[in-house]
């Protein structure tokens, strides 16, 4: 049995239950049992999975919303099952359902970037990675094929596709080449290893002796990246030892929460001023100095920027039908942003 | 179910008594039952819904059957859904409700919506109640050659449910050749993978009983069906594509430019979405170009990206999987990760299973160009919150050092954990300082200085403690306070609660005792006599022993308690690596996350005849050298591979001989044949000699056998053997994965024989002219190992044989495995008297 089958096939059944649920716990489980069963049916039987692919579930399975509800009330008719066998289980395009038909015929792409960082006590940027991915979601009518390329592939790493994209013009042109799935859907998902800066500083300093511990923590814009840093966030567990702590900032709210997590939340850094955390920690009676040290995990979000550089050169439909919009964005946000004491 | 059931919490009602609610149930059904009145189907659906959540809570709703059935008359896929699981439900339990079960569905399965028709079948191939099987055949036979490819996908499966209620049904109606058919030229590719995970599973439990089981098993992993599968991989959804990976990997092709062409076929499902196809991939990269030294390292280059990539994201879960693989192939090719070590760096938030594995990645990456960083690295964890994880790090700081040539550094930084004052860290610390003194005694004079500083108060840990004792005892000419240490340790004797600190202490002191008498003398009576009144068995005896030993002679006692010590070079390996290997070999399965071959964590009779059977771990090698003996096209090529590495076989000896820390991973590195070479000879060799013994290069060329066409020979009366046999090695190594034991034997060998069996050579052409041929040999005395196979006259009946010889015991060890199970004993006759006549002119 090979073991990433059964993880990832968990994993799926998952995220298929809480889209079509809303969310995933026993009671939501409970109350929704009867399709949790048809997806289930239809997801696996007798130990082999079947279908997974959300779109064509959703065409043998109605999700239960509020469209479907109002839908059942205007025309009687409620049904969740649509009464035909989908087509596209027949089709050669499996992830993409029949012919869907659009007024307006629009494609969103979307970057979205994790900036993963590891920063260690000397405050040396131990390791900067990116993972990102191309989000698309598309509203386009019939069977259209698209071409998006990027100004700058080479600073890709390692790339994974949606099974829609073909591999040839990747392999030759860096062109990612493609019939959409209907709807929201994950076009690629890529590395960029070894960058060489993050675009805020994060300084603590803890310095303690006779059985108490003093914090000083200095957040700032190292590299501007050029537009807005915000939802700038800064977490880390207080060691057990620690009796109590009364911690401190000059800008946005402190919070030590029950399990001795604390909990800084910044917004946005003030032009004027430099965020600071101080404040003294107190150990515990027989401890004269701190021995271990927490870790600061560094949440931000920077809107319209992708981190790693990569950009959207252009996206090409093969048959452009009338009223097309396109639409692109990009986003970065910390991923597992660590910076050490 | 469209209305959501937002106001149906039925659980956290009040619990219905049962009867009451049951017979109102009822009345309602029976009402609606009838009616066509429009919005019935909602009501009913309602009702159902509350039948269903009484049978999961645990009432007895089965009264209800008939009236469930009636309304289950519509067009409404949920009803029908909702009812079918309900028949399912009690048809099991209740054998007269069954048989109305199959007449309703029987009936679905003839309806016009192709989705009712593959539900209702499903359903009732689901109901695997055993003496119903005859009403399946129908229903399934049409639902074979329905239309609708969704009918067809669940008939299939249906056919593997039947199988496994009644393989004898299953079979006489034919249905395995049905599903045959449809694999090769069905249109829709889950009824092709449907068909093929169906086919494995049932060829290979009749493959047992039936020889064409075995034979329609051979011909799904054949090239035109593997090529079929392989032309249409990219129509198959995900699970389907792991599935035809999988099958893949047991294809051996025929040339290298199959390989490449599949190769090349499949590099783009590297790219793919879902690890698991990623994996799959791998595992058919990885075994197809086994035999390919150079392409086998360009294939580690071409994986490492996905392989990372697999790590970082996704679930922990995931990341463990992944991470178990790559510490299989690190272990393999420790340079393939080692410019990537920072991906192994561990997160603060990840869950400590993944972070122990990562710490052994870090470990077994770290080489002279990145040994700094990462032991940097670990020192933080060092100071870790999770107490567990900073002892793992620690533990892994060691092991590095034990690797290294240059430990310079390392050392600086363990004796730096030793000032910590942490007690857990001074613990690990301690231990690990004890075990690079054994293997690195230059460095004792800065370690001591240190070691000698910490108070054995702070130390409360047994390993630890017994770690400070031992260098205390070791070293005690250098420790100024040595004695004073030990003669107080001595002096609370009885607070302290671990035999093995005792046990130490009693040998430091007796070290000490040796090197500076006058001092120790005190503590050493003092403990002799603690010693001996110990109620601890084996500290009481060894106090006693080391009483009497003085009381005999002093300088004896010197010379047993401490002699001169050797560096240590290596410290075993716990796993060897045969197991490794035999691990590699079921890449991509949970052996790997295990860490354990299957056999060792599967009972017998779940193991499939695909996977490897107990005493199979050194012949897939055995195959493999077969491999690159036999073909006789290729013997000049692999002649001049098999001397390249020997030669390279004579560096790494070399450097082993400096620093043999190298040795175990090098040499269980990827290149095929040179670690297939290894492993014969471990498995030859003395297995104390642990196969890495320095003889073992002459090994080879004496590892050739050669199949020259023989002489005709006398075949015994009852079963003759063709003279001209010929068996390619990968059919060999194949048909011994499959075939059982039919006989394991044991017998003496003539002193004759005995004597002649210099060189396994000798004995192969012996065979050969009873028609008993050679396809792999190897060892040298006195251990010597072959395999050999014959092949009836007139018939393609073949038996396997693998014969392992012991010159110095003159034991003979034979397994033989045959097609034809009834002859294997009287060709186990033939095949000892064929070798009982070696030697005798």
């Amino acid at each position: 049995m090979p073991p990433l089958m059964g993880i990832e096939f968990l994993c799926r059944v998952a995220d298929v239950l809480s889209e079509y649920l809303g969310g995933l716990n026993e009671d939501v489980i409970k109350d929704n049992f009867v399709i949790v069963y048809e997806l289930l049916d239809e997801m696996i039987d007798n130990g082999f999975p079947l279908t997974t692919e959300p779109n064509i579930l959703r065409e043998m399975i109605a999700p239960p919303n509020i469209v479907s509800k109002v839908l059942s009330v205007v025309t009687g008719n409620s049904s969740n099952v649509s009464d035909t066998l989908p087509g596209a289980t027949g089709s050669c395009v499996p992830w993409r359902a029949a012919d869907p038909k659009y007024a307006n015929n629009e494609v969103y792409v979307d970057l979205v970037e994790e900036m993963d960082a590891v920063i260690n006590r000397d405050g040396v940027l131990v390791k900067c990675e990116i993972y990102g991915e191309v989000q698309v979601n598309s509203h386009l009518s019939g069977l259209p094929d698209l071409t998006l390329s990027f100004a700058n592939p080479s600073i890709l790493d390692d790339v994974r596709f949606h099974p829609c994209v073909r591999f040839r013009p990747w392999e030759s042109h860096q062109l990612l080449s493609f019939v959409p799935p209907d709807g929201e859907f994950k076009l690629m998902s890529y590395r960029v290893k070894k960058l060489k800066s993050t675009p805020i500083y994060v300084k603590p300093q803890l310095t303690s002796d006779a059985g108490k511990c003093r914090v000083n923590v200095l957040v700032g814009i190292k590299n501007d990246p050029g537009k807005t840093i915000d939802s700038i966030t800064l977490q880390f567990q207080l060691p057990p030892c620690i009796l109590s702590a009364d911690l401190t900032s000059n800008h946005g709210t402190v919070n030590i929460l029950s399990n001795k997590i604390c909990s800084w939340s910044i917004g946005r850094i003030p032009k004027d001023k430099a965020p600071s955390l101080t404040g003294t920690l107190v150990l515990e009676t027989e401890l004269e100095r701190l021995h271990v040290f927490p870790t600061f995990r560094v949440g931000f979000r920077i809107m319209g920027v992708a981190l790693s550089g990569l950009q959207i050169d252009k996206l090409d439909l093969k048959t452009v039908p009338n009223r097309l919009y396109k639409g692109f964005r990009a986003l970065t946000r910390a991923g597992e942003f660590e910076v050490r004491s | 179910m469209a209305p959501p059931a937002q106001s149906q919490r039925s659980p956290s009602r009040p619990q219905p008594s049962g009867k009451s609610e049951v017979s109102d149930l009822k009345l309602q059904l029976r009402q609606l039952a009838g009616s066509r009145a429009p919005g019935v189907d909602d009501s009913k659906r309602e009702l159902f819904k509350k039948v269903i959540s009484y049978m999961t809570i645990g009432i007895d709703v089965s009264s209800l059957f008939g009236e469930m059935v009636m309304c289950s008359a519509t067009s409404d896929i949920v009803l029908k859904k909702m009812c079918y699981l309900y028949v399912g439900n009690y048809a099991k339990v209740n054998p007269d409700l069954a048989l109305l079960t199959i007449n309703f569905l029987q009936r679905d399965c003839h309806d016009e919506d192709p989705m009712i028709r593959g539900l209702a079948l499903r359903s009732l191939c689901s109901l695997r109640v055993a003496n119903l099987v005859e009403y399946l055949v129908g229903p399934l036979g049409s639902g074979l050659k329905d239309s609708n490819s969704y009918v067809r996908m669940v008939a299939v499966i249906g056919v593997l449910k039947l199988y496994h209620i009644s393989a004898s049904t299953c079979v006489d109606a034919d249905f395995p050749s049905i599903l045959k058919h449809l694999m090769l030229n069905d249109s829709d590719t889950q009824v092709v993978a449907n068909c093929l995970s169906a086919l494995q599973e049932i060829w290979s439990a009749e493959a047992s009983t039936s020889e064409e089981a075995t034979r329609e098993r051979e011909t799904l992993i054949s090239k035109p069906v593997i090529y079929y599968l392989l032309n249409r991989i990219k129509e198959f959804n995900e699970w389907a594509q792991c599935l035809v990976l999988e099958l893949v990997t047991k294809y051996v092709p025929s040339d290298s430019s199959e390989i490449f062409d599949i190769m090349n076929l499949l590099e783009d499902r590297l790219q793919h979405a879902n690890g698991a196809v990623v994996l799959a991939t791998i595992k058919v990269f990885l075994h197809l170009t086994l035999s390919m030294t150079d392409v086998h390292q360009q294939v580690y280059e071409r994986i490492k990206a996905p392989l990372l990539t697999l790590v970082s994201s996704g679930s922990p879960e995931q990341s463990y999987a992944v991470l178990s693989h790559l510490h299989l192939l690190v272990m393999r090719a420790p340079y393939i990760f080692s410019s990537d070590y920072k991906h192994f760096y561990c997160q603060y938030n990840e869950p400590s299973y993944v972070k122990r594995l990562k710490l052994e990645m870090l470990t077994a990456v770290a080489n002279d160009s990145n040994t700094y960083e990462i032991v940097t690295e670990l020192c933080e964890y060092a100071a870790n919150v999770d107490i567990p994880i900073a002892r793992e790090s620690i533990r892994a700081v060691g092991k590095i050092a034990l690797q290294q040539y240059d430990v310079n550094a390392i050392v600086d930084r363990l004796l730096q954990f030793l000032e910590m004052e942490k007690d857990y860290v001074t613990a690990e610390a301690l231990v690990l300082v004890k075990d690079l003194l054994r293997k690195y005694p230059q460095w004792s004079h800065d370690c001591i200085a240190v070691v000698g500083n910490i108070s054995s108060k702070n130390v409360q840990e047994p390993k630890a403690k017994a770690a400070l004792l031992w260098m205390l005892g070791e070293y005690s000419q250098d420790m100024q306070d040595a004695p004073y240490i030990l003669e107080s340790l001595v002096e609370n004797w009885d607070e302290e609660h671990s035999a093995e600190v005792r046990l130490h202490l009693l040998t430091a002191v007796m070290k000490c005792f040796f090197k500076r008498p006058p001092e120790t003398q005190n503590a050493l009576g003092a403990a002799l006599a603690a010693g001996i009144a110990d109620f601890h068995q084996d500290v009481h005896d060894r106090a006693l022993f080391y009483y009497r030993i003085l009381q005999y002679n002093v300088s004896v006692a010197e010379r047993v308690v401490n002699p001169p010590k050797q560096a240590v070079s290596v410290f075993a390996d716990t796993q060897s690596s045969e197991i490794k290997d035999r691990i590699f070999d079921e890449f991509n399965s949970l052996s790997v996350v295990y860490q354990k071959p299957s056999y060792m964590f599967t009972d017998k009779e779940h193991r499939g005849p695909f996977e490897f059977s107990d005493e199979l771990g050194n012949l897939s090698i055995g195959g493999e050298l077969a491999d690159d003996v036999v073909s006789a096209q290729r013997v000049e090529e692999n002649d001049k591979d098999l001397l390249l590495t020997t030669s390279e076989k004579e560096e790494t000896r070399g450097s082993s001989s400096n620093d043999s820390a190298y040795t175990a991973p090098y040499d269980s590195s990827s290149a095929s044949v040179f670690a297939s070479q290894t492993q014969i000879e471990s498995a030859i060799s003395n297995p104390t000699a642990a196969g890495h013994s320095p003889q073992a290069s002459l090994a080879i060329d004496d590892l050739l056998g050669l199949g020259i066409p023989s002489v005709p020979a006398a075949p015994s009366p009852q079963l003759k053997l063709n003279t001209k046999a010929a068996l390619d090695p990968s059919t060999f190594q194949h048909k011994w994965r499959q075939l059982p034991v039919a006989l394991s034997q044991e017998f003496l060998l003539s002193p004759q024989g005995v004597a002649a069996l210099t060189a396994p050579q000798a004995l192969l052409r012996h065979m050969q002219s009873h028609s008993i041929h050679c396809i792999a040999s190897g060892g040298q005395s006195p251990n010597f190992k072959f395999f050999f196979f014959a092949q009836k006259a007139e018939e393609s009946s073949n038996y396997l044989v693998e014969c392992i010889i012991n010159t110095s015991t003159a034991k003979a060890q034979i397994k033989v495995k045959a097609d034809d199970q009834s002859t294997s004993q009287a060709f186990s006759t033939l095949f000892q008297s064929a070798l009982s006549k070696f030697g005798i002119p």
